[in-house]
């Protein structure tokens, strides 16, 4: 019987659809998170009565047919790219994106990734780098001697020097948007690299041609709410149980079936 | 003789395709815009076998046959996402999408933007607006759908200037019944279905429109389903019970 496996499709749908709700609330507390949602939609339709089939000479139509669907798909596991809300730490290398635009990251194999994490620290020789140890856009170094770092929120990163009345600029942050932030492939780390589907990444600087402003010493939280996750995973749940329960009768109505004969 | 049998066959095989429409609806009780179907039955009366003019006439014989399925175009319920790209049309119309095939109606209202700036489906058909497919450029920011569907952006420097990118056309049809499901949540319109624009068109941003498959009503369908398959069974078992004694008896030689 077809009703199996439409049920089955649905309840796959609903498995991968707890998936992605667990790893949402994984992430609940993952600095620049982005909560991702499963898009369902229906199957292909058989058509046994095609609507609209003439059915006399006379020209009567069909004004209903017998379309059987199949059952569930996922189409895709879109990313939902609103603004998290910022949260003070204090930390003078913490910088959250209010507004459109990734910051760019320098990949050990040459390429770019793109992130909203700003939580940058420096290693060895000063340079500015993610908490994985990749060199975040410009490069950027920080003399030893440095005290007070500023970002402002132009992304302009300066430092006061010893023995230096004015602040010392040592570079801007680059900000890249896609036309398709959407489109951008999750490579774990917090870091997304660019897609056909993203479009090809404009730089630009915070604060200029619509990119967001930077914030020093804050950090943007996940974008996941607790209470819309819950009550999507009570759903899926129950989703997934009324499809087993088709699975149960399905397979009542088979041994039914099958008792007639004795 | 057999028509007990028959007329029990054709029920059973119509509870059938009850169940595969019913496990379809289930399967898309999550479905974003997904609409419900419901079988229609129709009674058939056997031609044949049939002799009126006997002092008592003889019966005729009628079957069951599912005629059709029928939408249900109800709303479903409407969850807030806030994600500035779904749209949830409130009462009647559907979006007009771009598919490879031609023009397809939806009422999946969950929004992309793709490689090129438009405004496309999950399955990457772009959405129509009066003049064809809606194109964002590259620096725009805070797009804006308006309840009659213009889609504004602000580009540039300044958030105060605003920008229109589009309006979504909303299309309706005077018998929304006779569409047909083509799968990923898109109707195909009949030869002889016109779209016709809503006239009063009013679209939800931020939100999206949940499948109106109601949990309940598949469950209690459901159940009367496998009950009427059991004594629809238990029916022909009678029936053939009744047949083997008369084979017995009548065939018994008396010695």
């Amino acid at each position: 019987m077809r009703a199996l496996h439409t049920a089955a499709t649905g309840m796959m749908a609903q498995e991968l659809n707890v998936q992605v709700i667990s790893n949402n609330i994984a992430n609940m507390r993952t600095t620049g998170y982005k909560r991702q949602r499963a898009e369902f939609q229906d199957l292909l339709y058989e058509h046994v009565r095609r609507i609209g089939t003439q059915t006399s000479d006379q020209g009567n139509q069909l004004p209903v047919g017998v379309d059987l669907g199949s059952g569930v798909k996922t189409v895709g596991t879109p990313r939902v790219m609103t603004q998290g809300s910022l949260y003070p730490t204090g930390k003078d290398l913490d910088v959250a994106i209010r507004g459109e635009g990734f910051f760019k990251i320098q990949l050990p194999d040459g390429t770019y990734a793109y992130t909203r994490d700003g939580s940058f620290e420096m290693d060895s020789q000063g340079r500015l780098v993610t908490p994985q140890g990749n060199l975040v856009q410009p490069g950027i170094t920080i003399p030893p001697n440095a005290s007070s770092i500023t970002i402002n929120q132009q992304g302009q990163v300066s430092v006061t020097v010893p023995g230096a009345t004015q602040p010392q600029v040592l570079g801007q942050l680059v900000l890249t948007r896609f036309i398709n932030k959407a489109g951008l492939q999750p490579i774990g780390d917090n870091l997304f690299i660019e897609t056909p589907a993203s479009g090809t990444p404009i730089d630009g600087v915070a604060n200029v041609d619509g990119m967001g402003d930077l914030q020093q010493g804050n950090l943007e939280q996940a974008n996941v709410e607790a209470v819309t996750e819950i009550s999507d995973l009570i759903t899926a749940q129950r989703a997934y149980e009324m499809n087993a329960k088709v699975v149960s009768a399905t397979d009542q109505m088979l041994s039914t079936t099958t008792n007639m004969m004795r | 003789m057999e028509n007990t049998l028959l007329v029990g066959l054709s029920r059973q095989v119509a509870l059938r395709r009850q169940l595969d429409v019913i496990a379809n609806n289930v399967a898309n009780i999550n479905t974003t815009g997904f609409k419900s179907d419901g079988p229609l039955f129709e009674e058939y009366i056997a031609p044949t076998a049939r002799e009126n003019n006997f002092r008592f006439a003889d019966r005729s014989v009628r079957f069951v046959q599912d005629r059709g399925i029928w939408h249900d175009m109800t709303s479903g319920p409407i969850q807030q996402t806030s994600n500035p790209l779904d749209v949830a049309i409130d009462g009647e119309g559907f979006l007009a999408v771009q598919s490879p095939a031609g023009e397809r109606y939806t009422r999946n209202g969950a929004l992309q933007i793709n490689a090129a700036g438009q405004l496309v489906t999950s399955e990457g058909m772009p959405v129509l607006g009066d003049n064809g497919p809606i194109t964002l450029q590259p620096g725009d920011r805070n797009i804006m759908i308006s309840k009659d569907g213009r889609v504004s952006v602000n580009e540039g420097a300044s958030n105060s200037t605003e920008s229109q990118r589009g309006k979504i056309r909303l299309v309706r049809f005077a018998r929304p019944q006779d569409l047909i499901k083509e799968g990923s949540s898109t109707f195909r319109a009949p030869q002889g279905l016109a779209a016709e624009p809503v006239a009063q068109p009013k679209l939800q941003q931020g939100a999206l429109e949940k499948s109106n498959v109601s949990g309940v009503v598949e469950m209690t369908r459901l159940i009367d389903i496998t009950r009427t398959y059991t004594q629809i069974a238990s029916l022909m078992q009678q029936q053939s019970d009744m047949r083997r004694n008369t084979i017995q008896q009548l065939a018994e030689v008396p010695a």
